[in-house]
């Protein structure tokens, strides 16, 4: 487990409160509007910052049991979504499933996290290490969800994907379905899910970045 | 064909059994790793194992299958990852889904591993390593080179699909140990200080950025200054700082200085290096007299003291001593021991006992073992006259008043002390010259400022202390009766009944009087009647508590808020151990206020009834 991982997270809020305040509408006085490249950096640290938050705490709890005689696949609340599962098809669907796709993923964890943490909390099963991380981490997802947004935004002010983001509504509907089912998995299920989840977005952001700026340290 | 088959197969057998029956040695076909260098593809590697098949050989395939599957698929490429492998192309491979794979011949399962491909990463080496001079010591013994690679290439870090680290290590040719940096996202890395003369190898590892488990190393890099022509054949080996002989020349150094300032008559610069640590000392008081409580030798030896020297001459007037004739009631009707001491004659007459405007008794002062029998005559030190009359007196010295007895409970003694020492301080410094000694020493008894009662009527009981219980603003000081060390036993334990409620400074008073009271009955001196706080002409001040000494037997009336206080007055002068100079102004008796409030007298209460 990474021991900065922690430091990670700590400075994630920061930065990321530092993204909302630097994120401004033209025109206001003495602002400095990032540019979608710096906003696609921030977002994607702040996911890389989720990811090795979520592995610790999976690798220090549920220690990774490699070389078991199999187990019983896990079933993720999430494993009905249609994600890319390879480079090749993330990088052909259009940029706009593909923001839909992250946004969708990060809104089928939101539920499911707020009840994870209460658990936890209850059961008090975990030591108070990661007690925090676990809260760390719902906090950080709520926060990427909101960049993620801000991101889409700004990429749809300035033409870069079309404004037909509208499915975001049916897919709140599923989301609440979805967390349902999220309620009955284990804790470690329910970390190592959040873990792999968390790798797709990180991925997915990556791979929406460089198609959108191919220039840019791609 | 057949039989010779079973035949050299049976051969087999026996051989095998008579040669060796170890079974722990059979290793069952196992699936050593699944790895995926990109997280495009993964490859699935297996060892054989020892258990040949005797009969048939045994064919191991490699089955997996998909999480949402329900069929086992045999590997699609068992040659392109090498012998005992199976590769999984990207038409195959679904990142973030879990898959199991198995390894079975025909019947039976040897090994299973379930995994998702995206925890399998494991990157190829970086490649192309290559490394530049950057510069160079100006000795030419060390310089600093530049390592540069690149990324694996079946990484795709181009198209940001996956995030490299890499870790470099480094050692010299002849070491064994590798040093290593920290792992970093950048392709290249500076290092500094590489000794020229010595040849280095440089390796590089990478790893997933999110994951804990590096890849392989790359291959060696053999970094060479001597190729570039820099190599430094002629330089000997480095000369390290001599930190050894710097250390000892330096302390050598320092303790040449010190011991030629120390031994310097230069007083000065003595003082300047060594300032003198400031001791509060009475020259010539062991502080362990007064915490003995050898009043008299202390007495004595304050009596010397410069400081008792006064400094205010004036027209007041002079007391040398305060007498009181505690056994003459009539006296005590007479007057408050206010009007006493301010009367002239009064006050003449008792001087007259020693009111002597001589050094006389100063010369014998400075020895204080001189007993002074003659206490009337004496224009001498205190000490020695109050010595033996203590000395008559108490057996016990410790105790100067009752309150004395209480300092092991409470912080009286300090409290005077203390109190005087901050108004001192605050106030005026000349009149808090001769308590100045007194204050620095908390654990010394209380400040008593002898006030020669030369009552030769009342032998032992003449001998009063008084304490000084307050400088007021002013600058005058204010006395409170004193108690003698004479008391018995009894009265240190009546007081010690006695709760005294006290704050850090001050008695309540009703307390005081109550001890007094309880005193007065084993007070076995000489009678002294109580009126008030007259009679003993001590000073008292209506906060303090103060046991007096000497307080009749008939005096055996609870102390009550009714009981007349005394006067207040203040001492103007200190002159030397002959007495005190009490100022003329008399002090307003204290108000019923002080009466009843069991605490103390605060400083803006003192200032109101005093002049």
């Amino acid at each position: 487990p990474r021991p900065d991982a922690a430091a990670f997270s700590a400075e994630a809020v920061a930065a990321l409160a530092l993204l909302w305040l630097l994120v401004c509408a033209p025109g206001d006085a003495g602002c400095h509007p990032l540019t979608v490249a710096d906003l696609f950096d921030r977002v994607i640290r702040h996911s890389g910052r989720i990811h090795s938050l979520s592995t610790a705490l999976y690798e220090k709890h549920f220690p990774s049991r490699d070389n078991e005689l199999g187990r019983p696949a896990r079933k993720c609340h999430t494993s009905g979504m249609l994600t890319p599962n390879g480079k090749e098809y993330a990088q052909k669907i259009p940029r706009e499933e593909l923001t839909q796709v992250i946004l969708k993923l990060l809104q089928a964890w939101k539920e499911p996290l707020s009840h994870f943490n209460q658990h936890i909390e209850h059961h008090q099963e975990l030591p108070d290490d990661s007690l925090s991380k676990a809260k760390q981490i719902s906090n950080m997802v709520h926060e990427l969800k909101t960049g993620v947004e801000k991101v889409t935004e700004k990429m749809q002010s300035m033409g870069i994907i079309s404004n037909s983001l509208n499915g975001m509504a049916s897919s709140e509907g599923t989301g609440l379905s979805i967390s349902n089912e999220a309620n009955m998995m284990s804790d470690s299920d329910f970390i190592h899910c959040f873990r792999r989840d968390s790798n797709k977005v990180q991925s997915y952001l990556k791979i929406l970045k460089c198609r959108i700026m191919p220039e840019n340290s791609c | 064909m057949d039989l010779w088959h079973l035949l050299f197969t049976l051969a087999l057998i026996c051989a095998n059994d008579s040669l060796s029956a170890d079974d722990d040695l059979l290793q069952w076909p196992q699936i050593s790793k699944c790895r995926s260098p990109e997280m495009e593809t993964f490859s699935c590697f297996w060892t054989a194992g020892n258990l040949y098949n005797l009969t048939v050989p045994r064919i191991l395939q490699l089955l997996y299958k998909k999480s949402n599957e329900e069929d086992w698929k045999e590997c699609p490429d068992y040659v392109t990852s090498g012998q005992n492998s199976c590769y999984f192309n990207a038409s195959y491979t679904s990142v973030w889904t879990p898959y199991c794979v198995q390894l079975a011949s025909k019947n039976e399962v040897y090994d299973k591993k379930c995994f998702s491909v995206d925890e399998i990463v494991l990157p190829d080496p970086p490649v192309h390593l290559n490394w530049t001079l950057l510069n160079t010591s100006q000795t030419g013994i060390h310089g600093d080179i530049q390592v540069r690679w690149d990324p694996p290439p079946t990484a795709d870090v181009r198209k940001g699909w996956i995030t490299l680290e890499y870790e470099l290590q480094y050692k010299e040719v002849n070491e064994t140990k590798w040093k290593e940096l920290k792992p970093r996202l950048s392709t290249m890395v500076p290092l500094y200080s590489l000794k020229t003369a010595r040849d280095y190898e440089i390796r590089i590892r990478s790893r997933q950025r999110t994951s804990e488990k590096f890849g392989e190393f790359s291959e060696i890099l053999y970094v060479s200054f001597s190729q570039i022509g820099i190599g430094c054949d002629h330089c000997t080996e480095e000369v390290e700082f001599p930190w050894f002989l710097v250390l000892v020349f330096g302390v050598c150094g320092l303790a040449v200085t010190v011991i030629s300032v120390m031994l310097s008559k230069q007083p000065r610069l003595k003082m300047l290096i060594f300032p003198p640590v400031p001791v509060p000392k009475i020259k010539g008081i062991d502080p362990d007299l007064l915490k003995k409580g050898k009043l008299d030798e202390v007495n004595s030896i304050l009596a010397c003291h410069d400081n008792y020297k006064t400094q205010l001459y004036s027209d007041d007037l002079w007391v040398e001593f305060i007498e009181l004739d505690i056994e003459d009631p009539d006296e005590k009707n007479r007057a408050s021991d206010t009007d006493r001491l301010l009367s002239e004659d009064h006050l003449k007459s008792h001087s007259s006992l020693g009111a002597k405007d001589d050094d006389s008794g100063r010369a014998s002062c400075c020895e204080p073992d001189i007993p002074e029998t003659d206490f009337s005559a004496s224009d001498t030190c205190d000490a020695t006259s109050d010595s033996d009359q203590f000395k008559k007196a108490a057996e016990k010295e410790e105790d100067l008043l009752c309150l004395d007895r209480q300092d092991n409970d409470e912080s009286l003694p300090s409290l005077a002390n203390t109190d005087l020492q901050r108004q001192h301080r605050n106030t005026q410094s000349e009149n808090s010259h001769p308590w100045a000694p007194f204050g620095n020493s908390v654990e010394s008894p209380h400040l008593s400022v002898h006030t020669q009662v030369s009552n030769q009527n009342s032998l032992a009981s003449t001998d009063f202390y008084a304490q000084v219980s307050d400088i007021t603003p002013a600058g005058r000081v204010v006395l409170s009766p004193g108690q003698k060390s004479k008391l018995g036993r009894a009265q240190r334990e009546g007081c010690t009944e006695q709760n005294f409620t006290m704050d850090n400074t001050y008695f309540c008073e009703a307390d005081v009087k109550k001890c007094i009271a309880v005193t007065s009955h084993e007070e076995n001196e000489p009678h002294v009647q109580e009126q008030g706080y007259n009679e003993d002409a001590y000073f008292t001040t209506e906060s303090l508590t103060t046991t007096v000494a000497n307080l009749g037997a008939s005096t055996a009336a609870p102390p009550s808020s009714e009981m007349p206080v005394a006067d207040y007055t203040s001492i103007h002068i200190v002159q030397s151990p002959q007495g005190l100079v009490l100022n003329a102004t008399a002090l307003p008796v204290p108000d019923k206020e002080f009466n009843v409030s069991c605490g103390y007298v605060s400083t803006d209460q003192l200032n109101k009834i005093m002049p």
